[in-house]
């Protein structure tokens, strides 16, 4: 019986097939827009390295004056200032990777290549990043705790800038100039994608920095500060750090070094523990005037706060979603329209013997047959959604941003071709059961009668 | 073989309450052919709906081959009917997009019969109406005539004791009407109970007996009686 009922709905289909076209059109329309959107937040709210993100917590501590305003969360607090960054870091704690990162920026060169010098955003980071965030290597790895300590040159290329200053071969031993300074390469990044940059606390979709080195390395050269200054107890203008005063810097109030701890479990408590007892020490120095307060934020908890959609997305999906609704009205419209011609049909069916059940799955089946011919051109329709929102992205980004960078959260994942099929049946059903309830109710008498 | 006792059968509105029948005692034997007379309105239609379990009843109880329909859930009503009841319709009733042979497909495929035997069944049913050589042809490419031998084709197909007939011969002109009532008698020879609601007076006259609906009500008349009111009238 079901392979007969599935050769009357398809059958149905060819009956009329504009009514069909239209109702296949409405559907996938809609589905393209809502899928579309639901894609980008799909994409977007991704947590990076999410089997860990939980145990990978940011740190700030309070050092601000007695007057600051309250935070509520980390997007209130500042960083870290560069002595309590390194007295954490030489604190040893039990259990617990500790990790700094800030920003630097420099033009990259290899000298005997013939080759254009790259300017290029660099991470100044400790040993321990390379281990917590779980980087991958393509060649080479990162510089041990000895380098860290002395501030060897060594460096870090990520795979595009390999592929751009080595033409993609093995460079570990190769020199590479950042600026006036040599360095040897050391490791070679593989491929690296994070649903969001999180360590440097920009949360963009770009992709990683073109290359990372020691932080005392950094420091010892008086490379470049891009970072944020939170400065008080200083009259002066805090911007004169970026280039400048490193020594000024490392002893004033001002926090700009991002810190991060990765804490297993039972171990967070303990952390904190030292936290506060290091707050302690350091009010006897006369710091931290506020009460004991700090901030160990999770990764998860960082996305959830910052929200995972902005503005502008939120706002499309919202229109996605409403036109999907008025879509599937549509398309129940010419539905209930097409099933109500059948009356006489049915009625037919039903004098001749079929059970309700029977005309139910018939109709289910060619609801079916509707979800499913409109969720694959919805798919469709949605993979040029997503490409025209790329487009979009580049365009709102003024071009800073490359597609190869966007591409991943312009992009279906199965996860997305499943959930578009699912939306598209699932909804197509929901809609069409008041259709097929009326044509199910039909009685075998109504329409035999010659009219 | 099909026994009404008491059934009455009330359409109700917000306003208005019809009496479609009222207290139908009635007894037809296997292998008979009945006709049904009456006026328009009077309730033949509601009485051969009944009769076919496409309607349900308000009072009263209905025998059909032994088995009391009352009480009977809506799957049970369908089983019953496509084992038991053939329906011939005044229109017709055929699916135009179907050639013949799923037409007379529809009532066995709901039997739950395999393959081979729905495709010997229409043969044969075809064969019996003289539309054999036509199976793949499609009812509009058909004589009116040959659309309601269609019709009588899906009806017998699945050898049903009863046949309920509403005006078989209502949109034909006398010379089909003529083959029409002579293939259901044909039909009726071979055993099967036929209740026929005809306005021909001709035709009604054919059948062993007449059954008259006035206002709802059922007069069972012997066919020499009714032959005495057609002349009286």
């Amino acid at each position: 019986m079901f392979a007969y009922n599935a050769k009357l709905a398809f059958k149905s289909l060819n009956d009329r097939p504009s009514l069909t076209v239209l109702m296949v059109a409405a559907i996938a329309v809609g589905l393209g827009l809502f899928m579309t959107m639901l894609t980008l937040g799909h994409q977007s709210g991704k947590i990076p390295i999410p089997h860990i993100s939980k145990q990978i917590h940011l740190i700030q501590l309070d050092n601000r004056e007695v007057t600051a305003d309250d935070a509520e969360n980390f997007t209130d607090m500042v960083d870290l200032t560069y002595q309590d960054a390194n007295n954490l870091l030489n604190m040893d704690i039990a259990g617990a990777e500790q990790a700094l990162t800030w920003n630097t920026y420099g033009i990259l060169n290899v000298e005997e290549q013939d080759i254009q010098p790259q300017r290029s955003s660099v991470v100044a980071t400790n040993h321990a990043f390379f281990n917590m965030f779980e980087v991958p290597f393509l060649y080479g790895k990162g510089w041990d705790s000895d380098a860290d300590q002395l501030g060897q040159a060594v460096i870090v290329l990520t795979k595009d800038s390999n592929d751009y200053l080595f033409g993609g071969i093995n460079s570990v031993g190769q020199q590479v100039r950042l600026n006036t300074q040599v360095l040897t390469v050391i490791g070679v990044l593989d491929d690296w994608f994070l649903a969001r940059k999180f360590y440097d606390r920009s949360y963009s979709q770009a992709r990683p920095d073109q290359a990372l080195i020691p932080s005392n390395f950094a420091f010892n050269n008086d490379l470049p500060r891009n970072a944020r200054f939170d400065c008080w107890s200083t009259t002066t203008n805090p911007r004169k750090f970026t280039t400048n005063y490193l020594t000024e810097l490392k002893t004033s109030e001002c926090a700009w070094i991002t810190f991060w701890a990765k804490l297993p479990n039972n171990t967070k408590d303990d952390y904190q523990a030292q936290l506060g007892q290091y707050i302690e020490s350091q009010k006897n120095l006369g710091r931290f005037p506020r009460e004991n307060q700090y901030f160990l934020t999770n990764i998860n908890d960082q996305l959830s706060i910052i929200g995972s959609m902005g503005g502008r997305q939120q706002m499309l999906g919202m229109i996605s979603y409403m036109f999907f609704a008025v879509c599937l009205i549509n398309a129940v419209s010419i539905l209930l329209a097409k099933f109500m011609r059948r009356t006489k049909e049915v009625s037919l069916r039903r004098a001749l013997g079929a059970k309700k059940r029977t005309i139910l799955q018939q109709h289910l089946i060619e609801v079916i047959f509707i979800g499913v011919i409109g969720g694959l051109f919805g798919i469709a329709f949605t993979y040029l959604g997503l490409q025209a929102m790329l487009r979009v992205s580049l365009y709102a980004s003024d071009y800073t941003q490359t597609a190869a960078d966007l591409m991943p959260y312009h992009r279906m994942d199965w996860e997305m071709v499943m959930m578009a099929f699912s939306v598209s049946v699932g909804c197509t059903l929901l809609v069409g059961l008041y259709p097929i309830w009326r044509i199910c109710n039909v009685s075998p008498a109504s329409q035999l009668k010659a009219q | 073989m099909l026994k009404m006792e008491n059934v009455s059968k009330i359409y109700r509105t917000n306003l208005i309450e019809t009496h479609a029948l009222r207290k139908v005692d009635l007894h037809i034997g296997a292998g008979e052919f009945v006709s049904v007379t009456g006026p328009s309105g009077s309730g033949k239609t509601t009485f051969l709906n009944l009769a076919g379990l496409l309607e349900t009843f308000e009072e009263g109880d209905f025998y059909l081959d032994g088995q009391n329909v009352k009480g009977l859930n809506d799957n049970q009503l369908s089983e019953l009917r496509n084992e038991k009841i053939g329906f011939i319709f005044q229109s017709f009733n055929l699916l135009p997009e179907l050639p013949l042979f799923d037409n007379v497909d529809v009532p066995l495929r709901y039997r739950g019969f395999n393959a081979k035997e729905r495709k010997e069944r229409i043969e044969n049913a075809l064969e019996i109406v003289g539309l054999s050589s036509r199976m793949q042809h499609l009812p509009t490419q058909l004589s009116g005539g040959q659309q309601q031998r269609v019709a009588i084709a899906r009806a017998i197909a699945g050898q049903p004791k009863f046949l309920l007939a509403d005006e078989p011969t209502g949109n034909l002109d006398s010379l089909m009407a003529q083959q029409v009532m002579e293939l259901l008698e044909k039909i009726n020879q071979q055993g099967t109970t036929i209740i026929m609601v005809t306005h021909d007076d001709q035709l009604a006259r054919r059948a062993h007996r007449n059954i008259q609906i006035f206002d709802g009500q059922v007069s069972d008349l012997a066919l020499d009686q009714t032959d005495v009111l057609i002349k009286a009238g």
